[in-house]
């Protein structure tokens, strides 16, 4: 009798998985965007219908409405217009989707923080009455009822529209190649705009459900959610049916665990199962499932950090040179030193904060890999140091605070190792989703268990029998970050650096001239959750505690976007972005911080490469604006570009070469242009006068035999910048081709 | 020093109902040009996958000289000797093209833990030196120092070329090395190809262009439905009435 009952309260939840689950379902079939957003949605959603309800003092169902009706769908509508239409316009990677839906996800996760704040919120009133039906001896909630209704005319719904309208087969070809179904004259936009209002609207419907039943805060509600991805990778991104089975099973399996108890030392474990299974699904299927094909392996190497890296400049040797950016960087970690003691201490989350940045730059950055569980490691280096320096920890004896630091941090390599194995041998979105369920199981499984964390407090520091004050700690912080920086540096220099820079601009080239592409990958995340432990390690002791709110999964996701944002590859970006983060949550309530770097991810579509990229390209213009002052016009073939006008131009590098090859036989200067003409008329974009004359003078140069003269290499070769005024945003990059004209380096 | 011959014995590859590959045996010798050809859906770049490794074989075993090497992955193979193009460049866009080079002769040893420490830093003179004889050899010199994604499609196929050759490969697999090249280009490469030859290295080609095949390799394998169905000098495999049928058929050989 008991498990009829149980099985009824899980169904209560699982239901509500299945309807998250739907929603993304339905975004992904229509958009191709896994939408790591749907927590954050549903938490803004959740927080504006109590906002009205509980403050406002609405009608419950006034406000169910508006918020269900009007809002959900118009926040989808809104996303898909501003937010995912010009990704799908130019088709961007689904890297750069991924990146975007966490900025929508920070955003909301920012907003909902900055307004209501980061605590719990429990007088959520229940959408539904909260009446039960009774059936024999057992009674069944009608919010339950209700929910498996909604799905069930969602399912239908979605069914019949799919296979009997006229829409329907709109959306399935859209699915299947957008920019196909464009030209076949079907309205796109609109079928992934519907797309994106189904799903959000079961974002809000998720959020509103989930509301009352846990209490109320921006991060846990969004994690809860995030959850529910195990029901969609259950159905493999595909079918609706199992993805409702798998939201109900987990959620009646989940319940009925929790009518057995078992004693000894498995009890917590076991408990925790029981409260966790939707985290821990989503990590066995995903380790089970070996890819996702659905998931691609779309956003593998490279993606991320060719937007930050080799863009100007290019190589090794070149941009370790970038002077100006880490002369800001060591002012503004030298600079606390000077501060009154209280700002010191604001400041000891810096050079913490940026060592954790670092290690997201290294696995994500260097190696081309998306990390979204650097928060698991950050924390398992806190765990480790704090036990080693109170208790010892598995056979280690006590140790003094500071080398408790160092081999804490080093403690987590194993773990790095053991669960990079499994990860790196995914790819893109799979990756992303086993690297985040990696953080959360280490989340739910050891910072959450009170008997492993819960008497962790932080000593001070000796050194030599003299406890460190807080100058000499914030120097021991500044040491540690030399030692990631150090060990960031090795990975970029020499044979090590060429062979990991290699991985991420080729996995498959790399390979082909014997790069052991595995090996370099695991090296790579291993380093980077040491770098991470101790960052984390140094967190706790900055703030003078352990919280496991510090080390929670969503904060990898934030941490993540803030790197991308600041220049995925950029070890001193990724000093400015702890150093923006903590500037701001120290001046401006708390959730600023997550607010400003979910708007800056999303603005970054338009800067791409992250600020530390955007600044660069600002100085080296300004730069190159005051040296064209003293060269004669036409000398110099790189030409400037305004880092703001990459919106409004892009710079097409067509190389002469290329040029003949298009206009066969490559004979008069003339033909270039035309040439010329002919590419870029077919993108819709037009040569400007100057470009023209630029092409003119090259044109004749490239006359002579083909490129693989190397006498001719000189003249011919040299890529040459051709300005091209771009009206819309049509896909420039999209179709390029080497033969092509290309979107070339900025 | 005599090099390694590649030979596939009964490769099967097969997908769901259909067999890509159809016990497929195949050998090239060190010093020629061995080329395959065969008409679209031929079962030709599913034999080169299961040759550099890529794909695995349901049946049969891919040899580098006495070694079986099915079960390798492509970096271990390249390791062994078997390097292998691609048919879209696949150079390292964001580093120089020496750099590019350079990673092609040192990742024969793995030892890269040794770089977190400081190991492989400093210039490793012997390698910059064959990286030198490598841009000397095939005239790139002045691209030395050009970033790889700027170049065009010619150079990189050469810079891809002379990459792979920095590895002192046995067997080279090029995947349509001709494709995107004109006729000048071409011509240069077809010249490049026999001069790697006649250092003894055993090439295999793949290539659309069935005039570039016959002209510059020493045998030819035809495949037709995931079967060898000629193989022997260009002249025999070219009037073989098989592969004249099927390209007179399909029009694009004379």
């Amino acid at each position: 009798m008991a498990s009829v009952d149980l099985a009824i309260a899980g169904l209560a939840i699982g239901a509500i998985a299945a309807l998250s689950g739907i929603g993304l379902l339905v975004t992904y079939r229509t958009n191709g965007v896994l939408n790591l957003a749907q927590g954050g949605i549903a938490a803004l959603v959740a927080y504006l219908y109590r906002e009205m309800a509980v403050v406002w003092g609405l009608p419950v169902w006034l406000s169910a409405v508006l918020s269900l009706a009007v809002l959900s769908p118009g926040i989808g509508v809104a996303l898909e217009r501003f937010v995912f239409r010009p990704l799908a316009r130019r088709r961007a990677s689904a890297a750069e989707s991924l990146v975007a839906s966490l900025g929508v996800m920070v955003l909301c996760l920012g907003i909902c923080a900055g307004i209501w704040g980061l605590g719990a919120q429990t007088d959520t009133p229940a959408v539904f009455p909260d009446k039960s039906v009774s059936f024999g001896s057992h009674h069944i909630g009608v919010d339950t009822i209700s929910t498996l209704v909604l799905i069930v005319i969602a399912c239908v719904a979605l069914g019949l529209l799919q296979n009997r309208t006229k829409f329907g087969r709109q959306m399935r070809a859209v699915v299947d190649d957008r920019q196909l179904a464009e030209l076949s004259s079907i309205p796109a936009d609109r079928v992934a705009a519907a797309g994106w209002a189904f799903g959000t609207t079961l974002a809000g419907f998720t959020g509103v459900l989930l509301a009352p039943r846990i209490s109320l805060s921006p991060y846990s509600l969004s994690l809860v959610v995030l959850e529910t991805f195990a029901v969609v990778v259950a159905a493999r991104l595909v079918s609706l049916p199992i993805a409702v089975l798998a939201g109900l099973a987990i959620g009646i399996l989940q319940s009925e665990l929790t009518q057995f108890t078992v004693h000894g030392s498995l009890a917590d474990l076991y408990r925790t199962l029981g409260s966790s299974l939707f985290v821990v699904v989503l990590l066995v299927l995903l380790l089970a499932i070996p890819n996702l094909r659905e998931l691609g392996d779309a956003g593998s190497a490279g993606s991320f950090s060719s937007r930050g890296g080799g863009e100007e400049g290019g190589t090794v040797a070149e941009r370790s040179k970038d002077l100006v950016w880490r002369i800001a960087g060591v002012v503004m970690l030298l600079a606390p030193m000077i501060f009154a003691p209280s700002d010191l201490r604001h400041a000891f989350m810096v050079p913490a904060l940026a060592l954790i940045f670092l290690s997201i730059v290294i696995v994500t950055g260097y190696s081309g890999q998306v990390s979204l569980g650097v928060a698991g490691y950050a924390g398992l280096g806190a765990v480790f140091a704090l036990k080693l320096a109170s208790t010892g920890l598995i056979g280690i004896p006590r140790l003094p605070g500071l080398l408790a630091i160092l081999v804490g941090a080093i403690l987590v390599a194993p773990i790095g190792l053991i669960t990079g194995y499994p990860a790196i041998r995914r790819r893109g979105l799979t990756l992303a989703l086993v690297t985040f369920a990696v953080g959360a199981v280490v989340d739910r499984f050891v910072f959450e268990q009170s008997s492993l964390t819960g008497n962790l407090y932080v000593n001070p520091l000796h050194l030599g029998g003299w406890e460190l004050g807080d100058k000499a700690f914030y120097v021991v912080e500044l040491i540690g970050l030399g030692l990631g920086l150090l060990a960031v540096r090795n990975l970029h220099r020499g044979r090590l650096g060429r062979a990991l820079l290699a991985v991420r601009d080729h996995n498959g080239g790399a390979a082909a001239v014997g790069v052991d592409v595995r090996n370099l990958k695991l090296l790579a995340f291993t380093v980077s959750s040491v770098v991470a432990g101790l960052g984390g390690a140094l967190l706790a002791y900055s703030t003078s505690s352990f919280s496991s709110d510090t080390f929670q999964p969503i904060q990898s996701l934030l941490w993540f976007t803030a790197v991308v944002v600041f220049g995925a590859d950029s070890a001193v970006g990724a000093i400015v972005g702890a150093a923006f983060i903590v500037a701001i949550d120290v001046m401006a309530p708390s959730g600023s911080s997550t607010l400003a770097v979910g708007i800056l991810a999303l603005v970054l579509g338009w800067l791409p490469g992250g600020l530390a990229s955007a600044v660069r390209s600002l100085i080296r213009f300004v730069a190159e604006q005051l040296a064209d002052q003293f060269i004669e016009p036409g000398v110099s073939t790189r030409w400037p570009v305004p880092a703001q006008a990459g919106a409004a131009y892009i710079e097409a590098t067509v190389p002469a070469a290329a040029l003949g090859a298009v206009a066969p036989g490559g004979a008069a200067a003339g033909s270039g242009v035309a040439a010329a003409d002919r590419v870029a008329a077919d993108r819709g974009l037009a040569l400007t006068p100057f470009g023209r004359t630029l092409l003119g003078v090259i044109g004749a140069a490239s006359a002579g035999p083909g490129p693989a003269d190397a006498d001719v290499v000189t003249g011919s070769n040299r890529p040459l910048d051709i300005r091209v005024d771009r009206p819309t945003a049509v896909g420039a990059g999209g179709y390029s081709s080497r033969n092509h004209v290309e979107r070339g380096p900025r | 020093m005599s090099r390694a011959e590649l030979r596939a014995v009964g490769l099967v590859r097969r997908y769901g109902g259909l067999t890509a590959v159809d016990h497929v045996d195949m050998s090239a010798p060190p010093g020629l040009i061995t080329g395959l050809i065969g008409p679209n859906g031929a079962g030709k770049s599913t034999l080169f996958s299961l040759l550099t490794g890529v794909e695995q074989p349901d049946e049969g075993q891919v040899l580098l000289g006495d070694r079986d090497i099915t079960k390798l992955r492509p970096d271990k193979r390249s390791r062994l000797g078997l390097v292998q193009t691609f048919q879209v460049p696949s150079l390292f866009t964001s580093m120089t093209v020496r750099e590019n080079l350079l990673v092609g002769v040192e990742n024969r040893r793995r030892d890269y833990a040794g770089g977190l420490f400081g190991s492989g830093i400093r210039r490793n003179d012997r390698h910059e030196q064959v990286v030198d004889d490598m841009l000397a050899s095939l005239g790139l010199n002045d691209l030395a120092g050009a970033v790889a994604g700027s170049l065009p499609t010619g150079a990189l196929r050469l810079v891809e070329c002379a990459r792979a050759l920095c590895t002192h490969p046995d067997v080279l697999l090029l995947d349509e090395p001709a494709s995107g090249l004109d006729a000048t280009e071409t011509e240069r490469f077809s010249q490049l190809l026999r001069r790697i030859a006649d250092a003894g290295v055993a090439i295999v080609l793949v290539d659309h262009d069935v005039e570039l095949v016959f002209t510059v390799c020493d045998q030819v394998y035809a495949m037709v439905g995931g079967k060898v169905v000629a193989h022997g000098d260009p002249a025999t495999v070219r009037s073989n009435p098989t592969v004249q049928s099927v390209y007179l058929a399909q029009g694009s050989m004379t």
